[in-house]
C-alpha cells in the first residue's frame, strides 16, 4: 500500500489545481487568500511553533513589503522583477530592526512587538505624502516579467500556489535542519541550551529576522492579489488573526496555518453575509480556542486518532 | 515658542493623568494575578460610553464617572472569573482570549452607539480657560484632569505603602504562595485589586471621553499608550506607571508638536532603546 500521507498530498495537489475549473471565481479567490494568510500564520508559526515567541508585530513585516511593491510600481514604474525582491528586502530589514526585541521574553516580548506594530501602523497613516494616508496605494498592477504577465485572478491564483508550495517545501528543509532542532531545544527550555554551549539569543534573532522575510513574501503576493494597500494592512488585528490562524489550525506544523486561515477566512465570508459584526464573531473565536482547542484543530485531530487507536487496540 | 513649548508640557502631564488611571490598574493586576488583560481598552471605552449615557441622562459629571467605573468593575469581575481563570498563568492564552473580548466588546459598542465621535459633556465650572501666571490660557478641564490624575496617584500610592491591604498585595506581588501559606486569602484579594483596576479603566474611559472623544478603535489607541507606560515603567511597579506615564504623555505631546508626521516615532523609538538597556523597564523585576 502506498504511503497515506503521500496519497493525500497528491490528491489535495490535484483538488488545488483543478479549482478554477470547478469552483470558479468565489472560491479561487479564497482559496488564493487563504494560501496567502496561511503563508504569514506560517511566518508566524516559525516563531510561535518552533521557538515559542508569541508575536504581535507580524503585519508590519506583511505591511511593509507590500506597501514598496506598491509605491515602487505604482508612482516610479519600477518592474516586478525589481519591486517583489525590494519588497522582501525592506521587510527583511524591519526584522533586523524589530528582532531586538528577543532581547526579552514572555510577556515583555508581547507587549514590545504590540508597540512595534503601533509604529508602522501609525506610519501608514499619518505620513500620508508618502503612504497616502488612510487610501493607502492603489492600482497596483499584475505582476508581469519581461513578456510574461499575468492578466487573470485565476491565473494569479497558479502563481501563488506554485510560490507557496515552494516556500513550504523550503520550510520543512528549515525546521528540519539542526537549527530547527535547536530552536525547539530552546523552547523546550533555554537554560538548558544555553549550558550546551547555544548562543539561544543569536538563534531566536535568526528565527525572528527569517520569520519577518517569509511575512515579505505573504506581503507580496497579498499587494499583487488585492490591487491596493492601506493601513488596515499594518493594523493590530491582522497580526492577532495571523497568530490566531497558526493557532486554530496547529502550532508546529505545516498545513495547520493554512487550515487555520481557511476556517478563519472561510467563517468571516460566511458569517458576514448575514450580520454586520464580523469582529465579535472573530472575538468569538479566539475565546473559544483558548477555552476548548488550546492545540487547534491539527492537535484535535491527533487526539481523536489516538483515541480510536487505542480503542481498536484496547 | 516658549508659550508653546509650556502649554505642550501641560498637555503632555493632562494626557500621562490619564494613561496613569488605565496603566495603573493594568500594571498591578498583572504584578498581583500575572495576568495580562489586554481588555483594559475596550473597558475603558465600554467604561466611556456608559458614562456618556449616565451624564447625559442625569447631567451629573460625577455620576458619569462613577457609573463608568462601577458598571465596568462588575463587567471585569465577570471576565476575570469565567474566562481569564481559565487561562492559568498561560500569557499566550491570556492576550488572545483578553484580545477577543475586546473584539466582542468593541464590537457591541459600536452597534449601540455607531462610529461618531461622541464627547462626554463637561460640566460647566470646568468649561472655560484657566488663565495661568505669565498670561497662559489653558482649558480648564484637562488643569483639573492632572489634579485629578495627581489625587488618584496619592490615592494609590498611600492604599498600596501605607496600608494593611497595601502591604498584603506588595507581598503577594512579591510571593503569592507565601501569603496564602500564611492564612491570607489571596483569592479575595485578586477579586478586590481586578475590580479597583477595572474600576479605574472604566473611570478613565468617562474621563478621557471628555476630551479625546470616544470612537470605535480608540481602545486600541489608549491600550498601546498604556501598555507603553508599563514597559517603560516595568510590569507591576506603581512607581513605575507613575514615571512612565509622565514620560510617554510628554513625548506624545512634544511629538505631535515638532513633527506630526512622525510622531510615533519620537515616542517609540526612545523607548526602544530603553528595552535594549533595559529590557524589564525601569522599575521591573524578575517574574
Amino acid at each position: 500500500m502506498p504511503n497515506p500521507r503521500l496519497v493525500l498530498a497528491l490528491a489535495a495537489l490535484a483538488a488545488a489545481l483543478a479549482l478554477p475549473q470547478f469552483g470558479g471565481q468565489f472560491w479561487t479567490g479564497l482559496v488564493t487568500q487563504m494560501l496567502i494568510f496561511g503563508l504569514l500564520a506560517l511566518s508566524v508559526d516559525l516563531l510561535l511553533g518552533h521557538a515559542g515567541l508569541f508575536s504581535l508585530t507580524h503585519a508590519s513585516f506583511f505591511a511593509v513589503s507590500a506597501y514598496t511593491v506598491a509605491i515602487l510600481q505604482v508612482r516610479y514604474g519600477v518592474p516586478t522583477v525589481l519591486a517583489a525582491p525590494a519588497g522582501i528586502l525592506a521587510g527583511t530589514l524591519l526584522g533586523l530592526v524589530f528582532g531586538l526585541a528577543v532581547r526579552t521574553r514572555g510577556v515583555y516580548f508581547i507587549l514590545i512587538t504590540i508597540a512595534f506594530g503601533y509604529v508602522v501602523w501609525g506610519l501608514a497613516q499619518r505620513w500620508s505624502s508618502f503612504t497616502g494616508g488612510d487610501n493607502g496605494v492603489t492600482n497596483v498592477p499584475f505582476p508581469a516579467v519581461g513578456g510574461l504577465a499575468i492578466t487573470s485572478h485565476t491565473q494569479y491564483y497558479y502563481l501563488v500556489l506554485a510560490v507557496v508550495i515552494g516556500v513550504c517545501f523550503s520550510y520543512r528543509v528549515l525546521v528540519r535542519s539542526p537549527f530547527g532542532l535547536a530552536l525547539r531545544g530552546i523552547k523546550g527550555s533555554e537554560t538548558r541550551m544555553q549550558s550546551l554551549g547555544y548562543r539561544t539569543g543569536l538563534h531566536l534573532y535568526a528565527a525572528f529576522v527569517l520569520s519577518a522575510a517569509l511575512a515579505s513574501v505573504a506581503g507580496v503576493l497579498y499587494v499583487y492579489y488585492n490591487r491596493f494597500v492601506n493601513p488596515v494592512a499594518s493594523a493590530f488585528p491582522i497580526s492577532v488573526e495571523a497568530a490566531l490562524m497558526a493557532i486554530v489550525g496547529g502550532t508546529g506544523t505545516i498545513i495547520g496555518p493554512f487550515i487555520g486561515a481557511g476556517v478563519l477566512l472561510g467563517l468571516r465570508n460566511w458569517v458576514s453575509s448575514f450580520v454586520e459584526m464580523h469582529h465579535a464573531i472573530m472575538g468569538a473565536v479566539f475565546i473559544a480556542t483558548v477555552l476548548w482547542a488550546p492545540d487547534g484543530l491539527v492537535g484535535l485531530a491527533g487526539r481523536i486518532r489516538a483515541r480510536l487507536a487505542r480503542k481498536k487496540h484496547g | 515658542m516658549m508659550t508653546s513649548a509650556i502649554l505642550q508640557a501641560i498637555n503632555g502631564v493632562s494626557l500621562a493623568a490619564l494613561l496613569f488611571l488605565l496603566a495603573s490598574g493594568f500594571t498591578l493586576s498583572f504584578g498581583l494575578m500575572r495576568v495580562v488583560n489586554m481588555a483594559h481598552g475596550a473597558y475603558y471605552l465600554l467604561g466611556g460610553y456608559i458614562g456618556l449615557a449616565v451624564g447625559l441622562k442625569t447631567g451629573s459629571f460625577t455620576l458619569a464617572l462613577l457609573a463608568g467605573g462601577a458598571a465596568i468593575a462588575v463587567i471585569g469581575f465577570f471576565v476575570d472569573r469565567f474566562l481569564i481563570r481559565h487561562t492559568g498563568e498561560n500569557h499566550l492564552a491570556q492576550v488572545l482570549l483578553t484580545v477577543g473580548v475586546a473584539f466582542v466588546m468593541g464590537d457591541v459598542a459600536l452597534q449601540v452607539w455607531g462610529g461618531d465621535n461622541l464627547k462626554v459633556p463637561v460640566p460647566m465650572f470646568l468649561r472655560g480657560a484657566v488663565e495661568l501666571p505669565g498670561g497662559l490660557v489653558y482649558p480648564s478641564y484637562r488643569f483639573a484632569l492632572i489634579l485629578f490624575g495627581a489625587f488618584v496617584a496619592l490615592v494609590l500610592w498611600l492604599l498600596y505603602k501605607k496600608t494593611q491591604i497595601g502591604a498584603v498585595v506588595r507581598a503577594g506581588v512579591d510571593d503569592r504562595e507565601q501569603v496564602n501559606a500564611t492564612g491570607i486569602n489571596v483569592d479575595r484579594l485578586f477579586v478586590l485589586v481586578s475590580a479597583l483596576a477595572s474600576f479605574l479603566a472604566g473611570l478613565a474611559g468617562v474621563a478621557g471621553g471628555a476630551f479625546l472623544t470616544l470612537y470605535p478603535g480608540a481602545e486600541w489607541e489608549i491600550l498601546v499608550y498604556a501598555l507603553v507606560v508599563v514597559i517603560v515603567g516595568g510590569l507591576g511597579s506603581l512607581e513605575g506607571a507613575m514615571i512612565g506615564a509622565l514620560i510617554v504623555g510628554l513625548l506624545d505631546a512634544y511629538g505631535r508638536w515638532l513633527l506630526p508626521e512622525f510622531s510615533y516615532f519620537v515616542l517609540f523609538g526612545p523607548i526602544a532603546l530603553l528595552m535594549l538597556f533595559r529590557p524589564r523597564g525601569l522599575f521591573g523585576r524578575e517574574h
